[in-house]
């Protein structure tokens, strides 16, 4: 057994400073619990500030302190995200109350290259998160966790220097003292080591049991069951804003935390995001502004993603195009669509795959910016009438490509380039389908392409006529191929009997001009349908 | 480094100029063998003398037209940099003109990107030209066009409009992902937006087009290229060279398009008189020629046949 024990010695007050205002850091802050100080940053321990004071002291020695309310449920939350990180890394991970984290990691050491390699990633992944951590290494779990309560990198590879280390840990690493620290001091006890020494039954009779199980625990001569940490199957945090957000900026900032969160929640299910929510809870007592009091933004990827880089400008796209109804007062971030895959490989020189992994962020990025119905493929659909034949479909995140009639293709753009990438192909929940055997029964009933135009008028637009011929912008158009007759839709609302013409206008450009056959059948006329690109 | 002209006409001046100062060599009369060493185009790829196209580092993508190939310096459409056309409106053959160099682009296996295009496209009629419709990817930022009643927001003013499509172009050749870009930008533009633009597109490896209508001709562009479109004539495309890294053309080139007229069709028209299928690289006066065209086929095509109704 090979426990690290991770510590966060300052983990309400870092808790809290995420959730403060960008232009706030650095200032001196202070919590607060039941009117005393009970933790305080460097900024006001400069200034005087100490522990056990009461609000009107800390007051008088400074006035510019910022004072917040201890808060449980919001340590508990953080201590949540960096247990779910270590889950990346073993699956034995247990919670030490009040700001600990245990994990077992034996069993994959040879997976991660040794304890060192392992405590770098280790570190690695907990360094968005924003924490100091003092990390320590144990055979017991219990030991672990005394050591790293104590100082950072206290490393104890068997029993024996772990039992010497522990003799020399100082008594509040115990939970069980806390009540008698002032008794301890009294009988002259400071370390583990003098408290080991004395009769077991006079101390399990002063002191309770609770003392010596935790010290035999640690020493490894008790069992120590203890309840794993399980991965929610969903993503779902929150944050509560220390001061209203009225821009987008501090709504980024304040994301940004809960992105962090995500990142390494995703990374311990080997999992990437397709879509995310972040729901901005606004001020309640605001009624005037009769705005809804929760407003969702809704995030979806192109590609299942866990870079939390990305995933913030896509934030940052989608917020800025947004109008906010009232101030922000909460954040809450969902995630319930995620995709399980293998992580991307790592490459030094370009290829065709980081190009298209570049391409579908800059994709995602305009749809992010513009609305998703604003990013388009065209679509050709197998039907004579010209007005028909063109359709655009908006660019589908994700999702296996869908298409309103038997389309010819609906394979969307990127995925030809990926075909190489048969990694992926293989994992990929949609697969790229053969679009060609589709195509083929329905193309020999269209007419030579070269004879339809590229440029189609949306709606047809009529011209005038001058001795039966029609006008263009006031001049004749000479008709030089045709009739073509088009008569199709019967059997739906879009009847169309047509005879379509070639025509050249002056300057010798070709447009693509019909009239209407019957007048039942939309107008009477001439109508110019499209131009010769 | 941008590349400079060397104005000197006379070629061994030419060489004795630019070098004397940089390379400090200050012999008056350089001898013979040493001006033909010291030839500016020697000296760095990126220079060239005023009577000569200009030379870039690498290969443009070919147009698929010779006669075109030979008027662009690098041999093809630049890459790294716009090349602007102006056209009096859509429709003159445009497309045509690009299909060549897009469909290039697409079987490298690199997307094509369509900003604002100004009316509905026909996939079919792309495909006819060669282009892979699956690889093409149309960005709808500004356009009138309803893109979705049902769930899109009221359509953006029309300054919003084009502040985003510029946003999108320049994220686009910005990334370096894309393989061609085409993009339709409004004729009233400020010069520092293009110049914008074309510092974006030096990461775009690939060919960059803005279309832009012909009245943007009087203003100032920073794309180092500037083609001005018109059309000549049946399937026959005036290409006037306003602006290259190299001395002015003051013959427009006049390509012949892929036919878009069935040969029965091309064979009536020409059989009307027109002497439309002209040699391609014979300049002509192009309103001359749309003129000698309207002239001849117009009486020779008897409407009324055309014109049968039930």
């Amino acid at each position: 057994m090979l426990w690290i024990g991770l510590y966060l010695p300052w983990l309400s007050l870092e808790a809290f400073a995420a959730t403060l205002p960008p232009e706030a850091r650095g200032t001196p802050i202070a919590l607060m619990h039941l009117h005393q100080v009970v933790s305080l940053n460097r900024a006001a321990h400069a200034l005087g500030v100490q522990r056990g004071m009461k609000r009107a002291t800390a007051l008088a020695l400074a006035p510019q302190l910022l004072f917040g309310e201890a808060h449980e449920g919001r340590d508990a939350a953080a201590l949540q995200a960096v247990a779910h990180a270590a889950l990346a890394f073993s699956p034995v991970v247990n919670l030490s109350p009040p700001a600990g984290v245990l994990l077992e990691v034996s069993t994959t050491l040879r997976y991660f290259g040794g304890i060192d390699r392992l405590a770098q990633r280790l570190d690695d992944t907990l360094a968005p998160l924003g924490h100091r951590v003092f990390r320590a290494r144990a055979p017991t779990a219990q030991g672990a966790a005394l050591l790293s309560r104590w100082r950072d990198g206290v490393q104890c590879p068997d029993l024996a220097t772990l039992q010497a280390a522990l003799d020399d840990a100082p008594l509040p690493v115990l939970t069980a003292a806390q009540p008698h620290l002032e008794t301890f001091q009294g009988m002259g006890l400071r370390h583990l080591g003098e408290l080991r020494r004395l009769p077991r039954a006079g101390l399990a009779r002063r002191f309770g049991e609770g003392l010596l199980d935790e010290l035999d625990s640690a020493s490894g001569d008790r069992p120590d069951p203890r309840e794993s940490v399980v991965l929610p199957p969903a993503f779902d945090s929150e944050v509560e804003l220390f001061a209203r957000a009225d821009t987008t900026d501090q709504l980024l900032h304040g994301a940004e935390v809960l992105l962090a969160r995500l990142v390494v929640w995703l990374s311990a299910r080997h999992a990437f995001v397709r879509r995310f929510q972040l729901v901005l809870r606004h001020e309640g007592r605001l009624r005037r502004t009769e705005g809804p009091s929760v407003t969702p933004v809704d995030v979806a990827l192109a590609e299942p993603s866990r870079d939390a880089g990305h995933l913030q400008s896509l934030l940052r796209e989608r917020l800025a195009a947004f109008v906010l109804p009232a101030p922000t007062l909460e954040l809450a971030l969902h995630a319930h669509d995620i995709a399980q895959q293998p992580p991307p490989n790592t490459e030094l020189f370009p290829t065709p795959r980081n190009e298209r992994e570049g391409l579908v962020r800059l994709i995602e990025r305009l749809q992010a910016r513009l609305g998703p119905a604003r990013v388009q493929r065209l679509v050709r659909v197998p039907d004579h009438r010209p007005d028909r034949c063109a359709h655009t479909l908006p660019y589908e995140p994700g999702a296996a490509p869908r298409a309103p009639e038997p389309v010819v293709t609906s394979r969307r753009p990127v995925r030809r380039q990926a075909r190489g990438a048969a990694e992926r192909a293989a994992v990929s929940p949609a697969p790229t389908k053969p679009p060609v055997l589709l195509a083929h029964p329905l193309e020999p009933e269209r007419p030579a392409p070269s004879m339809r135009p590229v440029w189609l008028m949306p709606e047809p637009v009529p011209l005038a006529e001058r001795q039966s011929r029609p006008l263009l912008d006031g001049q004749v158009l000479q008709l030089l191929c045709g009739p073509e007759r088009i008569e199709a839709g019967w059997w739906d609302e879009g009847l169309a009997e047509r005879d379509y013409f070639i025509a050249g206008t002056a300057e010798g450009a070709l447009v693509w001009v019909y009239r209407a056959r019957l007048p039942l059948s939309g107008g009477e006329g001439w109508f110019l349908q499209g131009r010769f690109g | 480094m941008p590349p400079a002209i060397v104005p000197l006409a006379e070629p061994s001046r030419t060489a004795a100029g630019p070098v004397s100062r940089t390379g400090g060599d200050e012999s008056p009369t350089p001898p013979a063998p040493r001006v033909d060493r010291l030839d500016p185009e020697r000296l760095h790829p990126a220079l060239w003398r005023g009577h000569q196209l200009g030379r870039h580092a690498e290969q443009g993508c070919a147009t698929g037209y010779e006669a075109l190939d030979a008027q662009l310096p690098g041999g093809g459409w630049p890459r790294r940099a716009l090349s602007e056309l102006l056209l009096a409106h859509p429709g003159i053959g445009e497309i045509r003109l690009l299909a060549p160099a897009l469909a290039a682009v697409q079987q490298a296996g690199r997307l094509v990107m369509l900003f604002d295009p100004p009316a509905v496209l026909s996939g079919w009629a792309l495909a006819g030209m060669g282009l892979d419709v699956e690889q093409l990817l149309l960005i709808q930022a500004a356009s009138q066009v309803p893109v979705d009643p049902g769930a899109a927001p009221p359509g953006p003013s029309r300054q919003v409009g084009v502040q985003a499509r510029l946003w999108a172009l320049e994220q686009a050749l910005k990334s370096g992902h894309v393989g061609a870009v085409l993009a339709w930008l409004p004729p009233r533009l400020a010069p520092d937006r293009v110049r914008r633009l074309q510092l974006a597109a030096q990461a775009h490896d690939g060919p960059a087009f803005v279309l832009r209508e012909a009245s943007a001709q009087s203003s100032p562009s920073a794309s180092p290229l500037r083609l001005g479109l018109r059309a000549a004539g049946v399937d026959q495309l005036a290409v006037n060279v306003l602006k290259r890294r190299g001395p002015p053309l003051l013959q427009p080139l006049h390509l012949r398009l892929p036919a878009m007229l069935s040969p029965v069709a091309a064979r009536r028209a020409r059989s009307a008189g027109e002497a439309e299928v002209r040699p391609v690289e014979v300049p002509m006066g192009a309103e001359q020629g749309a003129e000698a065209f309207a002239a001849a086929v117009a009486p020779r095509l008897p409407s009324a046949t055309f014109v049968n109704l039930a």
